[in-house]
């Protein structure tokens, strides 16, 4: 089998393994199931960015993800899932509209952007050691006020997500659903 | 041979569900995963442009970088808004959280 051969191969099983999971995503009326297959869909991803030799974003990806977000969607869904019904519909009226706006939003953005000229690659991406010391380079250098807005951003939200989480004070008793605000 | 044009359409199918996940869901948590496949869509299409349009230039590296830190914010902003939703009204499904339509 030749290099590009196995090239095709390994980027059409990647983008199964991201395309058909995010379905089940979108669709599944078990919540917890749909958390869970969101995990063969970022680590596909993360298999997408290793073919385009993004070296450095194949952990990053993994660790972020799958091992912060996916973790704190899987919480979130066991401390709030008593009261969904995995046997009740799960998706709203809008089922039909958004089927036929999304699919041929999809369809006609991707047939635009495949049938575009784009120019061929002319360059190599450099080796990973070089590409994360470039990267390092840029985000201290000509990047370094985006950085850090980016980690006060961070910051920002993680303080306040912190503060919006927190227990309430013990006078105010949860009401159970339907009931509206005296 | 495996070109942009792929990489863009498997983003651009990706961008769709997620959108289809963000309208249709019922649940809080269920709309946030399908936002989380949105930001994943976008990242795809900005190393995807990084690699075969300009693979010397770091501006789409760090785009995806701050990307990343934008999805962390989101999810931990949104899961503690749905807890406190859930705390307060006993339930995150979206269609009975209507305390402010007309």
């Amino acid at each position: 089998m030749s290099t590009e051969t196995l090239g095709q191969f390994a980027f059409y099983s990647l983008a199964a393994l991201v395309l058909l999971p995010a379905v089940f995503v979108v669709t599944t009326r078990n919540l917890v199931h749909a958390g869970f297959w969101l995990l063969p869909t970022l680590i596909g991803v993360a298999g997408l960015y290793a073919l385009l030799q993004a070296h450095l974003f194949v952990p990053v990806q993994v660790l972020i993800y799958v091992g912060a977000i996916l973790v704190l969607i899987l919480f979130a869904l066991m401390l709030t899932r008593d009261v969904m019904d995995p046997r009740e519909r799960q998706t709203n009226g809008l089922v039909g509209w958004a089927a036929l706006i999304c699919g041929t939003g999809a369809f006609v953005a991707g047939h635009v952007l495949f049938r575009h000229a784009w120019p061929s690659p002319a360059l190599k991406p450099d080796g990973p050691h070089a590409q994360a010391a470039a990267l390092g380079a840029a985000l201290i250098g000509r990047y370094a006020l985006i950085f850090e807005a980016a980690s006060v951003i961070l910051l920002a939200a993680l303080v306040v997500a912190i503060v919006i989480a927190k227990a309430p004070p013990s006078h105010a008793q949860p009401k159970p659903c339907g009931e509206t605000d005296p | 041979m495996i070109g942009l044009p792929h990489y863009l359409v498997v983003s651009a199918a990706l961008l769709g569900i997620g959108v289809f996940g963000a309208l249709t869901r019922r649940n809080a948590i269920a709309m946030l995963m399908g936002v989380e496949l949105m930001l994943n869509a976008a990242n795809l299409n900005f190393l995807a442009f990084w690699r075969f349009l300009s693979p010397k230039a770091m501006e789409p590296q760090v785009f995806v970088l701050i990307g990343f830190t934008i999805a962390a914010a989101e999810a931990a902003i949104g899961l503690a808004v749905v807890l406190n939703v859930y705390r307060e009204y006993g339930t995150v499904n979206l269609d009975k959280i209507a305390e402010l339509k007309g």
